[in-house]
């Protein structure tokens, strides 16, 4: 379809629309993308990799090209939307020409038609009406259903038979799907976002870390009621899970406990187990308290956030939990995350009052204080973990896989269905003797076909050998002759 | 000619060399029962490819026997062989299937498990189905650099990372290999369809010796400076590339084997030039010289993948990147024995072509018909690929929470399935038959090996489980 337009005009629109173009473009995508995975890429490689990698100039160079981030850049963008553009115009540009099939399907044919077609045979009779039951009957053995054209040249009928025409827009289906996947990826890269979530157990967050460092919120709150790891025999992990709570307005709306493989989707966000590791907080800390005024020792677990009362009534809580601690200006610093020189404070109130104290587990000898009314023997630590999740937000996902669905079947029915057409027509041959014409027309294969349709004329002759016993003279045209015509 | 000679001679049926082969392969046969026997252990994978390896061996030995004799009967040997080859491949990937409880699809090994099986069962399709009868040439030497590339990778069943367990990932690795092995034997195909359409033995050479330069080129990029060679330092317990940190491969130096490549690189760069020389000044003796200079190219290769194997065989080389010596040994970077044992394959390839063009062109389909079975063979393949990536994408979604990350692999796949597209559009469209959509083949399946090996062994990324 050129429509009216300006030469000028008409002209770049035939040049996108022409298959040239398009390969040219694929090509060009194929080559960028392929710079794209042989070159480092920037936000997936930290900058003092690229430095090592490349020298300073090569490097500014690359930069400017874009190089160094191929795939968010804006000119891999436009080579995108060229290729697109290609595949609607050239699309356009053919599909009034295959339209017809559908809504013009050419029934009869005319003597130049006729003429040019490839395939095609002539079949000798002497009574029209007979030949073209013969035919009839032989297309539908074939599994056809013949129509019958009636008013032909010679005011006879003819016959028409067709199978698959929907094969004809298999080319159109794969485009619209290749459209449809795009258009998911542009809708998800402009309207989607991914982020990550940490949570601990009974933590909870209303808000998640975009990839830049911003944050986002989210518009129900989620709470982790547990993590956990499961090991291999050989200590490999083998799985790993969190149970996640939704909670909109502090009510329990959803519960699922997720897995790697296996995310939580609420409210068009999705969750992702992809990480787990242990924090620098502690889950709990086991004592045992004796009483300084001599009494029975006490087991006692503290977790952060929950006192503990003990049987004379003081309540005991976990006041601050310094993993790897050291000394300086009389101050407490942590020199890592790992406990392995944890510092606990805890605090006491009794009716005689509050007070606070200090437990140093790897020196228990400073670790008291001389008004607390009890001993703090430490014994374990337990250290918390925590989820690592990934959160994703893609509202274009669903275009994507109706795409990829789309394009299954648009290929099976570009590669595995063609479009067959036949024509049956009586009709005088050059030497004004009967015959019936018999036509065909594949969309694709077309030596495949030729055997289908060599079987189908051998079964028109049969029929008419069968019925014609009584010693109608049948005589075939060879193929040969025919196309030697 | 060759048909002339076997006229004259009738009595040459080529018994000596198929006894010779035979006694081979049940010596080799008996030498893996007598170590299975010795180890107790008498069914094993192990064995299983052994076998496997022996009898695809035999196969291509055959083929090449053909090459050298032009007997039709190596040819229907060749396909008994290649049989029993696969016979053996099924029972060790259902062996293996069976000791790892999951389809083979996890690890670079599983998947070449697969593709040879593959592959090998496509070949035997397009014998039988379309009649394509020396299509093994091509298919079964793949074959064998698969089986031998095996033999060198960590084999061991290793319990399934969470990101692996899904039902998603044998889907999409299904699909790969399936694709992969449909885009090999189109290779062979159009390679096929080349040969029938009279493109000039000479131009093979040329390609040929062009293919042998490109790899050799390749591996001396890694060349030192005082002549050694660079190899990816390999820890042979664990078969094991060594890192120094991620993405951060080590080298070591094998001396003195930098000047003998660069030597190699220069004999199978002969015909080449004398080939470029022969069509710029058109002289006739230049490619006479060529094809001369092609068996001396040969030697070298052979004599280069001999001192490598010798050189790299558990020697202790010194690294440049690290302190100390690296034991490195003769499956440091498989990638670089496939490299050499290819250019290898493929100048022998030609050599066949070179002797026995007339019995090849008797044996094969017409051109038309190759160039069809060529198509058909892509419009296996290219549904696939497209399953193939949906599934990963799917997977990716559901794994990672994206389905496109423009990861290596990701990246590459797409690109072989715009050159596959490329190439179909091409054929319908613009009906570009015969020679440009053979090349086009031929452009695909190399970028399929980039994406099954190259990416894994250059790039790295996220697949850096397969």
């Amino acid at each position: 379809m050129a429509p009216n337009l300006h030469p000028e005009r008409q002209r770049v629109w035939q040049s996108l629309a022409s298959v040239r173009t398009g390969i040219i473009l694929l090509i060009l995508v194929g080559v960028v993308a392929a710079a794209g995975t042989v070159i480092l890429q920037r936000p997936a490689t930290d900058p003092e990799q690229m430095q090592r990698a490349y020298s300073p100039g090569l490097l500014r160079w690359l930069d400017a090209l874009g190089l160094t981030n191929v795939f968010h850049s804006w000119w891999f963008a436009v080579l995108l939307g060229l290729l697109c553009l290609s595949i609607v115009l050239a699309s356009l540009e053919r599909f009034p020409a295959v339209w017809r099939y559908f809504a013009r399907p050419y029934r009869r044919p005319e003597p130049h038609f006729r003429a040019v077609l490839p395939l095609k045979y002539e079949i000798r009779i002497r009574n029209p009406e007979r030949g073209l039951g013969a035919a009839e009957q032989a297309l539908r053995q074939m599994g056809f259903r013949p129509e019958r054209i009636a008013g032909g040249e010679d005011g006879e009928d003819s016959l028409y038979a067709e199978r698959n025409r929907f094969a004809r827009l298999a080319a159109y289906v794969v485009h619209v799907s290749l459209l449809l996947i795009l258009l998911g990826g542009i809708v998800d890269s402009v309207w989607g976002y991914r982020g990550f979530l940490n949570l601990t157990r009974g933590q909870q967050a209303g808000q998640i870390e975009l990839a830049d460092g911003s944050t986002r919120p989210m518009p129900f709150t989620l709470r982790c009621d547990g993590v956990g790891q499961e090991n291999y025999a050989d200590g490999t992990p083998k799985r790993w899970w969190s149970k996640l709570v939704v909670l909109q307005d502090g009510r329990e709306v959803a519960r699922k406990e997720i897995a790697v493989n296996d995310p939580l989707v609420y409210g068009g966000l999705r969750f992702f187990q992809a990480n787990y590791g242990r924090t620098a907080d502690v889950a709990a800390v086991k004592f045992v308290a004796t009483p300084k005024g001599g009494g029975k020792p006490e087991p006692l677990v503290l977790g952060p956030g929950e006192p503990v009362t003990l049987s004379d009534g003081t309540r005991v809580r976990l006041e601050r939990f310094v993993p790897d601690f050291y000394v300086r200006d009389n101050q407490i610093y942590t020199r890592s995350e790992e406990a392995n020189n944890p510092a606990i404070q805890l605090s006491l109130t009794s009716k005689s009052g509050e007070s606070k104290l200090w437990i140093f587990p790897n020196y228990p000898e400073y670790s008291q204080a001389a008004e607390a009314p009890y001993d703090f023997q430490f014994q374990d630590l337990e250290m918390g973990y925590f989820t690592g999740l990934q959160v994703s937000h893609e509202p274009g996902q669903w275009a994507v896989w109706a795409g990829c669905l789309l394009m299954g079947g648009g290929l099976i029915l570009a590669f595995y269905f063609v479009h067959m057409r036949f024509w049956v027509m009586p009709i005088s041959d050059g030497e004004g003797r009967r015959v019936l014409w018999v036509g065909a027309s594949p969309s694709k294969n077309r030596e495949d076909f030729e055997e289908r349709f060599r079987a189908l004329v051998h079964e028109i002759e049969k029929n008419l050998k069968t019925e014609a016993a009584a010693g109608a003279a049948v005589r075939a045209a060879s193929l040969a002759g025919v196309a030697g015509r | 000619m060759a048909r002339e000679r076997v006229a004259t001679h009738p009595g040459a049926r080529g018994n000596t060399l198929l006894v010779l082969l035979s006694l081979t392969v049940v010596t080799l046969l008996f030498v893996a029962f007598l170590g299975n026997v010795k180890s107790g252990n008498l069914v094993s994978e192990a064995s299983l490819l052994y076998v496997t390896l022996i009898f695809y061996g035999a196969a291509t030995a055959l083929y090449l026997a053909f090459g050298v004799t032009g007997l039709e009967r190596y040819v229907r040997f060749a396909l008994g062989s290649t049989w029993l080859g696969f016979l053996a491949n099924t029972l060790a990937f259902a062996h293996r299937w069976w000791t790892a409880g999951h389809p083979p699809f996890s690890s670079i090994y599983e998947m070449l498990l697969s593709f040879v099986w593959t592959l090998a069962a496509l070949t035997l399709v397009a014998e039988r189905r379309f009649a394509v009868r020396v299509l093994g040439t091509v298919t079964m030497p793949l074959a064998v650099v698969g089986v031998v590339l095996m033999q060198l990778l960590p084999s061991e069943v290793r319990p399934l990372v969470p990101a692996l367990q899904s039902t998603w990932l044998h889907v999409h690795v299904t699909f790969a290999m399936l694709a992969y092995a449909a885009c090999a034997v189109s290779f062979a195909l159009a390679l096929m369809f080349l040969i029938q359409d009279r493109m000039h033995t000479d131009t093979f050479l040329a390609v040929t010796s062009a293919l042998s330069t490109g790899i050799y080129l390749g591996m001396l990029t890694r060349f030192a400076p005082a002549g050694g060679l660079r190899v990816i330092a390999w820890d042979f317990a664990e078969r094991r590339e060594v890192f120094l940190a991620p993405q951060a491969r080590l080298f070591v130096v094998i001396p003195d084997l930098g000047w003998l490549f660069l030597a190699v690189t220069v004999a199978v760069a002969a015909p080449l030039a004398l080939y470029v020389w022969s069509r710029w000044r058109k002289d006739e003796r230049a490619l006479n010289w060529a094809n001369s200079a092609f068996y001396l190219g040969l030697l070298f290769q052979a004599l280069a993948l001999t001192a490598f194997v010798l050189r790299a065989r558990g020697g202790n080389y010194a690294s440049l990147e690290a302190e100390g010596l690296y034991p490195t040994s003769l499956s440091a970077s498989p990638f670089l024995l496939a490299g050499l044992v290819g250019g290898i394959f493929a100048s022998v390839l030609y050599l066949m072509l070179y002797w026995r063009r007339h019995d090849l062109e008797r044996l094969l389909p017409s051109a038309d018909a190759l160039d069809r079975l060529t198509y058909k063979t892509i419009g296996i393949a290219f549904p696939l690929l497209t399953l193939m990536i949906a599934a990963g994408a799917y997977w990716a979604n559901r794994t990672w929470g994206a389905y496109w990350s423009w990861d290596q692999k990701e990246t590459w796949a797409a690109i072989t399935w715009l050159v596959y597209a490329g190439y179909l559009h091409m054929r319908i469209t613009r009906g570009w038959r015969g020679r440009r959509a053979a090349y086009f083949a031929i452009l695909g399946f190399a970028v399929v090996i980039f994406t099954f090996f190259g990416v894994t062994y250059l790039l790295g990324g996220l697949h850096a489980y397969a």
